[in-house]
């Protein structure tokens, strides 16, 4: 039997006075594809951002390869972080620096290898996201569905072992989001990856995901299997399938 | 006794005041068991205004006692009243207000806070720059370079012509006076000790603040609004050895350099108004420099220029770090780092001198 990769139990949170999630528990095994789903504000980039440990004060637990995030030092952290790619909802690249640059950082800071087989790697990840002509440009020339492709070689090239990607196709035509649902599916299939993806969109949800966790006002209404969760009688969760056009 | 108002045919926010005006004066001066009659016969179209306008009619006689009848509302109008009358703005909450000693609380509360994290990136930055000797790694290559060009030589130009023009001032103001009692010299020996002792380190740091502590400061808070240091964080990438302190060791680098070469200007300047208006040859004037110049007064202006790099850099990396919400709070923030960089500059000076000083 597997062990879960992530587990939460329990987890309550908020900004000051306000609470945005209230006793969620998931588990999350390798290999498996979770959408995190919910109408804008349900506290879903919250959760995100407490189970990759940049925000910390919660109560209950948020284990990620079996490390408390809550406890866990800095030095482990970075053994961590090192397992874990992250794709950010504008692609946070660093704009002061080349595309290069910016996907070499987790190398040059991680390993000792040398400058001419970190640029082969990063030309490896470019060619795997469909721009290996971009090496030499700055961010700020790619157009936003670019940026994204370029974020998510940054998260994958340590080739880490699960991959949290926070509204992929936000701010993207349907072409070019449905373009970026295929490619991270298939990596997923390629290098074997577990996939948490946070959206609210319907379309990709149906098309990327395995399990679904629906929060709604910081709880967890349904956590399940995508079949399941498209019968489900929930009227929050009937509602969020039924709006949008598949 | 029953008072009567005809609406128009439109009632919006154009027209409504005057008719909300009239009712309202009806209703102070009517008293209580009285009757008021809006009659809405022509009414054909009223937006929101107009709705909120007449219910608040209705509230305020309701509180009197008075009897407001509505008449012949069509069925479109009352489907608007209805739709518009559903807010209920009892419901709304008032901003709450803070009092004097709440808000004087919370200044000094945010001051601690800030000390507090100040003392916190002082010692991370020290551990790190020390450190960092060690891991070249954790550096971004050239970075201490670029930044250095960016902080100290593109920042000569600046420093040279108003360090200049100090010592311009200094030796003008001070030669009209010393002249009086055929003291001309001295000028030499005052523009000497003020521009090394204060005026040089001073405003080359404020000019600094003004100039790279902005820049600092507004950088790192763009990166925080576009969720890049929360990316460097995810990469298990500490910004403090990455970002934070190539800056720290460049700026430390180049702000006693350009101090040194903000003094050697500024009495060049007092050196020029020697020469032109008291017939102070150069070599007397610098001989009278060299003399007056003691190596305490060098090393405070090099001492100085260190304590303060450290305070333009933490500051601004400070109030960047803090930076929260859209682009507009990197225009507070960048505008907050300047202020606070400049008034830490001018009080860790008064502090410097007090001890270098003071006997």
């Amino acid at each position: 039997m597997l062990e879960p990769i992530l587990k939460i139990n329990n987890f309550t949170s908020g900004y000051e006075d306000n609470l945005v999630l209230h006793n969620v528990s998931l588990n999350v095994y390798p290999g498996e594809t979770v959408a995190v789903i919910g109408t804008s504000g349900c506290g879903k980039t919250t959760l995100l951002k407490h189970i990759i440990g940049l925000l910390k004060s919660y109560q209950g637990s948020v284990h990620l390869f079996d490390e408390d995030m809550a406890c866990i030092d800095e030095k482990e952290y970075v053994g961590v972080m090192r397992k874990v790619g992250v794709l950010f909802q504008n692609g946070a690249l660093l704009n002061s620096i080349s595309v290069g640059e910016n996907i070499s950082i987790p190398l040059e800071q991680h390993t000792n290898l040398p400058p001419h087989i970190i640029e082969k790697i990063v030309r490896l990840k470019l060619s795997l996201v469909g721009l290996s002509h971009v090496y030499n440009y700055s961010p700020m020339a790619l157009s936003g569905g670019m940026r994204k492709r370029v974020a998510l070689a940054r998260a994958l090239v340590l080739d880490p072992e699960i991959l949290f990607a926070d509204e992929p196709g936000a701010g993207l035509d349907p072409v070019t989001a449905r373009s970026l649902d295929d490619l991270l599916l298939s990596l997923r299939n390629q290098l074997g990856l577990t996939l948490i993806i946070v959206t609210h969109e319907v379309n990709s949800i149906k098309r990327t995901a395995e399990k679904i966790c629906y929060l709604h006002d910081g709880k967890v209404l349904f956590f399940g299997k995508l079949e399941d969760a498209l019968k489900s009688e929930i009227s929050e969760v009937k509602s969020f399938f039924a709006t949008q056009v598949s | 006794m029953e008072h009567r108002v005809k609406l128009p045919s439109s009632v919006t926010s154009k027209n409504v005041n005057s008719y909300y005006n009239n009712l309202t004066e009806i209703i102070k001066k009517s008293s209580s068991q009285e009757k008021i009659k809006i009659d809405f016969n022509e009414v054909s179209f009223i937006d929101s205004a107009g709705v909120i306008a007449v219910n608040d009619v209705r509230e305020r006689a309701e509180k009197k006692n008075i009897l407001i009848e509505i008449s012949n509302v069509k069925p479109t109008i009352q489907k608007t009243l209805e739709l518009f009358g559903k807010t209920d703005v009892s419901q709304l909450t008032k901003p709450k207000v803070t009092t004097y000693f709440e808000q004087a609380g919370n200044t000094f509360y945010n001051m601690i806070l800030f000390v507090r994290d100040f003392i916190l990136l002082l010692a991370d930055s020290s551990y790190w720059c020390v450190v960092g000797i060690f891991k070249p790694r954790l550096r971004r290559k050239g970075e201490t370079i670029k930044q250095s060009i960016a902080i100290g030589v593109n920042a000569l130009p600046i420093v040279g012509l108003i360090a200049f023009l100090i010592g311009f001032i200094l030796a003008l103001q001070s030669a009209n006076q010393l002249r009086q009692f055929g003291a001309n010299i001295y000028v030499a020996d005052l523009v000497a000790v003020a521009m090394v002792g204060e005026m040089g380190p001073l405003m080359t740091a404020i000019l600094i603040a003004g100039r790279s502590g902005s820049a600092i400061a507004a950088e790192i808070a763009t990166m925080k609004v576009t969720e890049e240091i929360d990316a460097l964080k995810a990469m298990g990438i500490d910004f403090i050895p990455y970002l934070v302190v190539p800056k720290l060791t460049s700026i430390i680098i180049t702000l006693p350099m350009l101090t040194i070469l903000a003094n050697f200007i500024g009495i060049l300047g007092g050196a020029i108004i020697g020469l032109t208006y008291l017939d102070i040859g150069l070599i007397p004037f610098f001989n009278e420099v060299i003399s007056v110049l003691r190596y305490k007064e060098v090393s405070t202006s090099l001492i100085k220029s260190v304590v303060f790099a450290v305070i333009i850099v933490l500051t601004a990396v400070h109030f960047g770090i803090k930076t929260k919400g859209g682009p507009e709070s990197v225009g507070r923030s960048t505008t907050a780092s300047v202020v606070a960089s400049i008034f830490l500059v001018i009080f860790a000076d008064a502090m410097l001198s007090l001890l270098f000083y003071f006997d």
